[in-house]
């Protein structure tokens, strides 16, 4: 790569790091997005339960906090751009389950408290509506308070989308390519990457799970994070209609959630514990999902262990450990001029519109000049998605193209069209076709599809079916060729 | 052919599909049609290239490719219609069908019967919750086996394979003959999975270690797998911290267990059974939906795959007399209940009118015992496990003698005599 | 005298015997069996181990890249490896139906490796003529 010069560097290409992407592309600027994996949203991103327009969680807003005040100012924000880019977005209402009175008077006071700092969208349900908008629940709740602003998206396809709508407005992007160092020149940053050096007046950093060791590379480190690992249950499509709303329940023991939540694709989510990890170590076992099942079944009685299709952890970054989640670290440096930190913690996704906004103040207070770009189109067109279209427009979309009616993926319903697009649009990975398309994302987990998405992104990319790899870098799939391994014991 | 008159809609061409296809044809259906969504005839068939099918269907020890063959040229000659590497994405509960190709797009139809042949799907790694990193490198090992012996690609040479299934000790034998080192065979249970021709022949033949009572409790390596930690497990299948080991390889086979896949049925209304995981039927293999009818792996996973075609025969049978407005009577239901140590029972339900073959799976491996069915069938065996399927053949004037709506399949531990 | 241990898979017992073989090779003793079929099978499977060889073969100017084969007769369980490594080097070229000899004599021994699946020539490949050049 020949020395690269930019205005602005993004640091991370997750959904932070998207969404400033796409909030500068508004403005005259040179912007460059660097993202050290082989797609976006890799990390925190799309380890989460995808839950937005967290006005629930006014509950326990402290608007003098910057945290609460950027997810408050993001919920107006988020449907629209959803909207802009074509992502899915599902308001589906959030209902805190009640169990007793103890309760009952917790949310009351809880309640009011929201209501005198402007917070009014929450109401309480009694036991015969509630048992009418969620038939399936456990009779134990008496009541329940709701709130009708939560929503579900998907997080990475969401962050895609922003990258995608950033790079239709003149925003460079490059993946595979990590921060290495960083020093400061007279007015400006030189960065050193994996695959070259870069040289740039502003950076943002947002990258995520490791913000404060980009941080520390230029000696900006004036706050210290905190990983907190938690655990995420998939549940067959199958139950995708028990529930309507995201539904919670108090958790029994600390250092538990209790969520259970349907996905923009059908399926439920469930949450369950939340504890201090060694970042980095995403693994999750047999144990932490069986106090998962105990958790929602609280929720709903009749889940089984034989329901859950797949399980993940994912990192939030936590500023301060004793004000728990309502600190975050979105400001200028203290020590190093035009350097932003932006992390968030939880709920990232959700705060992310606003953040973006905040960031360009920050960036603009550093010197930034803002200059609006006549041309910026803020749509960004999704490509078809087969099983979503209705018989017409299938038709249509088959007639143009007869890879639309290959079904590669079936458990998900995936197109050989859909993901022969996909690649053209970038994915270049098996995980980068699954996050993209969905394909392997289903019941089988890759069992049918694996060897048939693996021939078409090598016949795509002009690659060897031994160069493709899982996730980029080292971890290619296919290792040898039929009878390599025993010529070469003749 | 019109889609819209088609008698018999079959699918899946595995061995259960072809079978139901070519028997409903002899019975009398004029039009039938079989759904693939693989490229060929034979369903998974294609990638089973060992042998060891058809010895009682055939009387010969034929591969999978060669099994599949047989069917595939009755199919041809019988003139059934093929509709290959097409996915058929809905049926409902009036037997509409929609199905989808690169041919003719989407296709909509209303077969006057369905035959449900779609077998099983493989249990993996996001229900095991095995702790550890997510490298590339972990597949089952249905999925290893096709790239293995159809795509020609060897996915590592460094093997550990977690389930002593078939598949998986089929695989350890395969790998082995290709080059590889399959390092050990971990098993949870005390006793394997599959059948014992399966651990002599693949196992003893190539010195590959099985370990029972043992898991893995660990995936390591961030891109490709580096190694896993396997360890001992106690009586309540908990490993034991002492007993851990650590392993290095590069690639890990889950053969852990297959489950029936039944999206389409579910779609249809058609009832499952949560023992079998498939559809609930009746001796005629005819599910609560009228004229949806089902055999093979996908009502319950068989051992041998010349039971599967004969249990596909039966629906085919039952699919074409639907089709063709023959009267069924209506027949008395016996509900068939699993009783000690019965872990599932297909069919379901039966008439007492007709000769019937019952397929049970026992929960537990026991020794010296009698299988009782009710008090019209009794047999002592030696040993029953539950990876060999038990095989009941009931007459009717056996049927006859129960006097109840319902009779109860049991194992009953022989109580031996001591002398003196 | 040695001992050598088979299990028996006449059925679900699975019985796990022990041979004693004198020094000469001939069997003295069969012990931990439970039925008369079952010692037959250990005695043979002592005697003659055999079984029958699947494997893969590659191919050339086919779209398949492998071709499933198999050997007509059992061979000796202890040629497995070698069997293995004879076939390395066989490429199988379209057309090809179920049951055609792939390599006539295995190892010497008589037996044939046939083919156990169809092979199709490459429909993407130009078709070399008859009567192409000379008469």
């Amino acid at each position: 790569m020949e020395q690269v010069e930019t205005e602005v560097l993004i640091i991370g290409g997750g959904v932070l790091g998207a969404a400033v992407a796409r909030e500068l592309s508004r403005y005259n600027a040179d912007v460059t997005l660097v993202e050290k994996e082989a797609d976006f949203g890799w990390g925190s991103t799309k380890a989460n339960m995808c839950i937005v327009c967290q006005g629930g969680d006014a509950l326990e807003f402290r608007p003098e906090y910057l945290r609460s005040r950027l997810v408050w100012e993001s919920i107006p924000l988020m449907e629209p751009l959803c909207q802009e880019l074509n992502v899915p977005f599902k308001r589906v209402g959030e209902l805190a389950l009640i169990r007793n009175n103890e309760e009952l008077i917790k949310f009351h006071k809880l309640k009011s408290r929201a209501e005198k700092i402007g917070i009014n969208s929450h109401k309480f349900i009694d036991q015969g509506t509630l048992r009418h908008m969620e038939p399936n629940i456990t009779r134990e709740a008496i009541a329940a308070l709701y709130d009708p602003n939560i929503a579900i998206v998907d997080p990475v396809r969401l962050t895609i989308a922003l990258i995608e709508n950033a790079v239709q407005n003149g925003v460079k992007v490059m993946r595979e390519t990590e921060v290495l160092g960083i020093s400061q020149e007279a007015n400006q940053f030189k960065v050193e990457t994996n695959r070259g050096s870069m040289k740039c007046r502003f950076i943002v950093n947002a990258a995520g799970t490791s913000v404060d060791k980009i941080a520390r590379l230029v000696n900006s480190d004036d706050f210290v994070l905190y990983p907190i690992r938690g655990y995420v249950g998939i549940l067959d499509k199958n139950l995708g209609d028990l529930i309507k709303h995201e539904i919670h329940m108090r958790p029994d023991a600390p250092g538990q959630m209790n969520i259970l939540t349907p996905s923009v694709h059908g399926n439920l989510f469930f949450g369950t514990t939340m504890q201090p990890a060694r970042r980095g170590n995403c693994s999750t076992t047999g144990r932490i999902a069986e106090i998962g099942f105990q958790n929602v079944r609280k929720i709903v009685p009749d889940l089984s262990e034989k329901d859950m299709i797949h399980s993940f952890a994912g990192f939030l970054m936590f500023r301060n450990w004793e004000l728990g989640w309502h600190e975050c670290v979105v400001q200028d440096s203290r020590r190093i001029p035009r350097l932003i930190n932006v992390c968030i913690g939880y709920p990232g996704v959700s705060a992310a519109p606003a953040t973006a906004r905040e960031v360009l103040d920050l960036l603009r207070k550093e010197g930034f000049t803002l200059e609006e770009k006549p041309h910026f189109n803020p749509i960004r067109k999704s490509s078809p998605i087969f099983r979503e279209l209705s018989e017409r427009e299938q038709k249509e979309l088959f007639a143009r193209n007869s890879r639309y009616g290959h079904v590669v993926c079936r458990c998900e319903t995936v197109t050989e069209g859909e993901i022969v697009e996909t690649i053209s649009q970038g994915a270049n990975t098996m995980d980068g076709v699954k996050f993209r398309t969905r394909a392997g994302m289903g019941r089988c987990q890759g069992g049918f599809c694996t060897p048939r998405v693996v021939k078409i992104l090598a016949r795509e990319l002009g690659q060897p079916e031994g160069k493709i790899t899982k996730k980029g870098r080292e971890s290619r799939l296919l290792l040898y060729r039929s009878k390599e391994l025993i010529e070469a014991k003749i | 052919m019109k889609y819209s008159e088609i008698d018999v809609a079959v699918i899946g061409s595995g061995p259960a599909g072809m079978a139901a296809a070519i028997k409903a044809k002899e019975e009398g259906a004029e039009h039938v049609l079989i759904f693939e969504r693989q490229e060929q005839l034979g369903g998974l068939l294609s990638q089973c290239i060992h042998n060891g099918f058809g010895l009682l269907y055939f009387g010969q020890d034929l591969t999978g490719p060669e099994y599949g063959h047989r069917f595939a040229e009755k199919v041809r000659d019988l003139r059934i219609e093929v509709m290959l590497e097409t996915m058929v994405t809905q049926i409902s509960a009036d037997r509409k069908l929609t199905a989808v190709n690169s041919h003719e797009g989407t296709i909509h139809m209303q077969p006057k019967s369905i035959v449900l042949a779609m077998g099983c799907r493989e249990r993996n790694r996001g229900q095991l919750s095995i702790p550890g990193t997510r490298p590339a490198g972990i597949f089952t090992a249905g999925t290893a086996q096709r790239l293995v012996n159809i795509e020609g690609f060897i996915p590592g040479k460094k093997v550990i394979i977690l389930g002593s299934g078939d598949i998986g000790m089929i695989m350890a034998r395969r790998l082995t003959l290709e080059g590889v080192e399959v390092k050990a065979v971990v098993e949870i249970l005390p006793y394997v999975g599959g059948l014992i021709r399966n651990e002599v022949q693949c196992l003893h033949d190539f010195h590959i270690p099985l370990l029972l009572e043992h898991t893995v409790t660990q995936i390591h390596g961030e891109q490709r797998v580096e190694a896993v930690t396997i360890a001992k497990v106690d009586k309540n299948k908990m490993p034991i911290d002492d007993y851990k080991q650590h392993i290095e390889c590069d690639t890990l086979l889950l053969s852990v267990g297959l489950i029936p896949e039944n999206e389409l049925s579910r779609m249809a209304g058609v009832a499952l059974d949560p023992l079998t995981g498939g559809p609930v039927v009746d001796q005629r293999r005819e599910t609560n939906v009228s004229g949806i009818f089902a055999g093979g792996n996908v009502v319950h996973v068989h051992d041998l795959v010349d039971e599967v075609s004969w249990e596909a025969e039966i629906a085919g049978t039952s699919a074409a007399r639907f089709a063709g407005k023959e009267e069924m009577e209506k027949e008395k239901k016996i509900i068939l209940k699993p009783g000690r140590n019965i872990r599932c029972i297909v069919p379901q339900t039966i008439s007492p009118q007709h000769d019937v073959t019952l397929y049970a799976r026992v929960k537990d491996m026991e020794e010296n015992i009698t299988l009782k069915v009710g008090d019209i069938f009794s047999k002592s065996l030696r040993v029953v496990k539950p990876s060999e399927m038990l095989k009941i053949d009931l007459t009717y004037s056996q049927l006859g003698q129960l006097k109840d709506d319902a009779v109860e399949l049991s194992i009953e531990s022989v109580k031996r005599r001591q002398n003196g | 005298m040695v001992e050598e241990k088979i299990v028996c898979i006449g059925c679900p017992l699975g019985c796990r015997t022990t041979l004693r073989i004198s020094d000469r090779g001939e069997v003295i003793k069969v012990l931990g069996y439970k039925c008369n079929q079952g010692r037959q099978y250990i005695l043979e499977e002592y005697r003659n181990p055999v079984r029958i060889f699947t494997t893969t073969v590659l191919t050339e100017k086919s779209s398949r890249s492998l071709l499933p084969v198999r050997t007509n007769r059992p061979i000796l369980k202890s040629r497995l490896r070698e069997a293995t490594l004879t076939l390395v080097g066989v490429k199988a070229k379209p057309p090809v139906k179920v049951g055609r000899v792939i390599l006539p004599d295995l190892l010497n021994s008589g037996v044939e490796v046939v083919a156990t699946d169809d092979l199709f020539p490459d429909p993407t490949l130009p078709i070399k003529g008859e009567g192409e050049g000379g008469g």
